[in-house]
């Protein structure tokens, strides 16, 4: 979402864009392989197979 | 010195007050507890007289076990009574007797659910008022607290009222089923009449003494009788819920139905606390539509613009708390139905794979409309604000995401089909469609639709602000790829479930609800943080919202009505055949599940028997000294309340 007066040029606001994705995925990936191990199930059950 | 003395007895006056409430609180458990083990005579006191002689022949205690719990315990009841359809033990009118049931149960339902969550408002709003530093919206947060306590208060009687109501129903119409649940519950239910006296007594000083106690010490004093005040509501709830948990999942009697003594066991059955949790957030989404569409109401009707601007904040801050319960209701719902199907599988296929499953797809088309209708209030709510046309260019976007999950939520499993239509879909779910309707569809759609209201506040809160924070831009980075992610997580997710068996596809809900929570939790808090200092683009015009958008605070109230009781119903109905779940049947003429089409004319007949009774209430409410809401000095901006709103 735009925001006025912002001093960041485009490639910087991409290069924390693609950090977030990466950040976020990471976060992501890792909750959900946490709360199945809790849960004692395999989050990878697919891939093991 | 005589001022002195003045606050010091104010205190002491203070603290003895406090001191009542809490021990009206406990008394019924100091009362209830000597008894309440055994079902029988309380303890006989200490006595220096030597024990009476044993009888010649003492009878053995027969001992049973638990059918829940498995634990044995002396058998202490009567077995569950089997009735028979005679006037003993259904004695009726020339009607169906569980019809009368039913509407005097889901009125006092109804007005319970009202006053249990109206002084939760209370305590949050009363508790704003005092920390805000701002006087001007501290006093209308303050008179905000005492409108919802005035709405109220007619609506505590009429929920006592039609507990009577209920008692004497069951009494009249059930007497072999109650008489058998009463003795199980008596000290449940002797705890819950004497906790309805402290309830009572306790609305009654926290409302008549909302002046007196309007200032400094007494105001802390004042918001702590509120807190007592939802203790002992909760309690009562909790207290309720045992009994239908019970009717439900039995527990703490043998397979037989005899009590075996051990009262814990009755009230903490497998489903009690999920239906707790359930309850309250339900509770708390309830009274939040409830109060909204009052203010509503009074919006539409509103003369002055100062009237106006009043009323839509109220109902903003209705729905902001109404909907702040919305969202974890489908997973408390979840939780509930995921115990019933531990609890009996057969009960869980029943509510959502036979009899019952069409009633969840109506379910299904009610949250979605909760949901859109939310989203709609907000989007309509960025009329507020000057700068907020900016968000307009994404609305369409989540409209569209928001319509296609509805469809998939919405999406049966199997259709009702002619045997010529059966036969050219070949076979019971259509080929493409069908993948819709199992519970990994379900649980992507939903919880796309609650991030995307989650995406929807987000925008709201920046409405007509402008963060100045240097790391804006990280902030900005952040808050995108994450709800990307959680996007792409939800969905792969519900995609995944498709290919894994179900134990483990069952296991993924819980990460799909854990992503939409940390969108929700550092999503918002992270805006929040954001936003302080902003620039803003514009002032937030309380009063200038479209008159849809206060049609769709009225539909959220309906709504949420309309689904509390649809819920009941099926709840209630998923005992089929039975009193108290494999304990004791129900061999009344009754003993069957009525059509769909009836359940849901009886469902709108509550829904409208209860609006209009409400009316009712809220035009009590509004008599006597009518007081006019804060007017601003002129030149002043209307007063807008802390954080981002």
């Amino acid at each position: 979402m735009a925001d006025q007066g912002s001093q960041v040029s485009t490639g910087t606001k991409v290069a924390f864009a693609i950090g977030s994705l990466i950040l976020a995925t990471a976060y992501f990936v890792l909750l959900d392989w946490k709360l199945m191990d809790i849960q004692g199930l395999d989050f990878f059950y697919l891939f093991r197979k | 010195m005589a001022t002195l003395n003045k606050q010091a007895q104010k205190k002491i006056w203070a603290f003895l007050a406090l001191g009542t409430f809490v021990g009206l609180l406990l008394l019924p458990l100091f009362l209830s507890l000597p008894a309440g083990a055994s079902g029988g005579a309380p303890a006989p006191a200490a006595s220096t007289a030597p024990p009476p002689a044993q009888p010649a022949e003492a009878k053995p205690v027969e001992k049973s076990r638990d059918i829940w719990y498995k634990t044995e315990g002396p058998v202490v009841g009567a077995p569950a009574p089997k009735t028979t359809d005679s006037p003993k033990d259904y004695p009726r009118y020339n009607f169906e007797s569980r019809v009368i049931l039913w509407v005097a149960l889901q009125q006092h339902l109804y007005y319970g659910s009202f006053v249990l969550a109206v002084p939760i408002f209370c305590m949050v709003v009363e508790y704003l008022g005092i920390i805000t530093k701002d006087k001007a919206l501290a006093r209308k947060y303050d008179q905000l607290a005492y409108d919802f306590v005035k709405i109220s208060l007619t609506a505590y009687s009429l929920t006592a009222l039609l507990g009577g109501i209920v008692i004497f129903t069951f009494l009249t119409l059930y007497p072999t089923f109650f008489t058998y649940l009463s003795s199980i519950f008596r000290p449940v239910m002797a705890t819950y009449a004497l906790l309805f006296i402290a309830e009572s007594g306790t609305l009654y000083i926290y409302y008549y003494g909302w002046d007196k106690m309007r200032e400094g010490f007494l105001k802390w004093v004042h918001v702590s009788m509120s807190v007592i005040l939802n203790v002992i509501g909760t309690v009562l709830m909790m207290l309720a819920n045992s009994w239908i948990a019970f009717m439900q999942s039995p527990a703490g009697v043998d397979s037989e139905g005899r009590y075996l003594g051990n009262i814990w066991h009755v009230i903490h059955t497998t489903l009690w606390n999920p239906i707790n949790v359930h309850r309250i957030l339900g509770n708390m989404a309830f009274g939040g539509g409830v109060v909204a569409a009052y203010a509503a109401y009074r919006f539409l009707t509103s003369k002055t613009d100062e009237e106006r601007a009043h009323y839509d904040w109220m109902g903003y801050v209705a729905m902001f708390i109404g909907v702040c319960f919305l969202i974890p209701l489908p997973f408390a719902g979840y939780w509930l139905m995921r115990e019933v199907y531990a609890y009996r599988q057969q009960m869980g296929i029943t509510l959502m794979g036979g009899l019952l499953a069409w009633l969840f797809i109506i379910q299904a088309v009610m949250i979605g409309a909760l949901f859109l209708t939310t989203n709609y209030y907000l989007w309509q709510g960025l009329e507020r604000m000057r700068g907020a046309e900016r968000y307009q260019k994404y609305i369409k976007y989540m409209v569209f995401v928001l319509i296609t999950c509805f469809i998939v939520w919405l999406t049966p499993h199997t259709m009702v089909m002619t045997p010529g239509e059966l036969k050219a879909m070949g076979g019971q779910q259509h080929p493409v469609l069908g993948n819709y309707g199992v519970m990994s569809a379900k649980n992507g759609a939903i919880n796309t639709i609650i991030t995307t209201t989650v995406l929807s506040f987000i925008m709201y809160q920046r409405g007509n602000k402008v963060p100045t924070v240097k790391w804006a831009p990280i902030g900005n980075a952040f808050l995108f790829g994450m709800f990307t992610i959680a996007y792409i997580n939800i969905i792969g997710l519900a995609i995944y479930g498709y290919y894994i068996p179900a134990n483990v596809r069952v296991g993924l809900s819980v990460p799909q609800v854990a992503t939409t929570l940390s969108c929700l939790f550092i999503g918002v808090t992270l805006n929040s943080i954001m936003l302080s200092g902003a620039k803003e683009l514009g002032p937030t015009v309380w009063g200038q919202i479209s008159v849809r958008s206060q049609y769709a605070l009225i539909m959220l109230a309906t709504a949420f009505t309309w689904m509390m009781g649809l819920m009941g119903y099926i709840r209630s109905s998923v005992r089929l055949f039975w009193h108290v779940n494999e304990i004791m049947r129900d061999n009344s003429p009754w003993a069957f599940t009525h059509t769909i089409g009836f359940g849901a004319n009886m469902i709108s007949f509550n829904v409208l028997f209860f609006w209009v009774t409400i009316l009712f209430v809220f035009w009590l409410g509004s008599l006597g000294v009518k007081k006019a809401p804060t007017a601003a000095p002129v030149g002043q901006k209307v007063p807008v309340p802390a954080g981002s709103h």
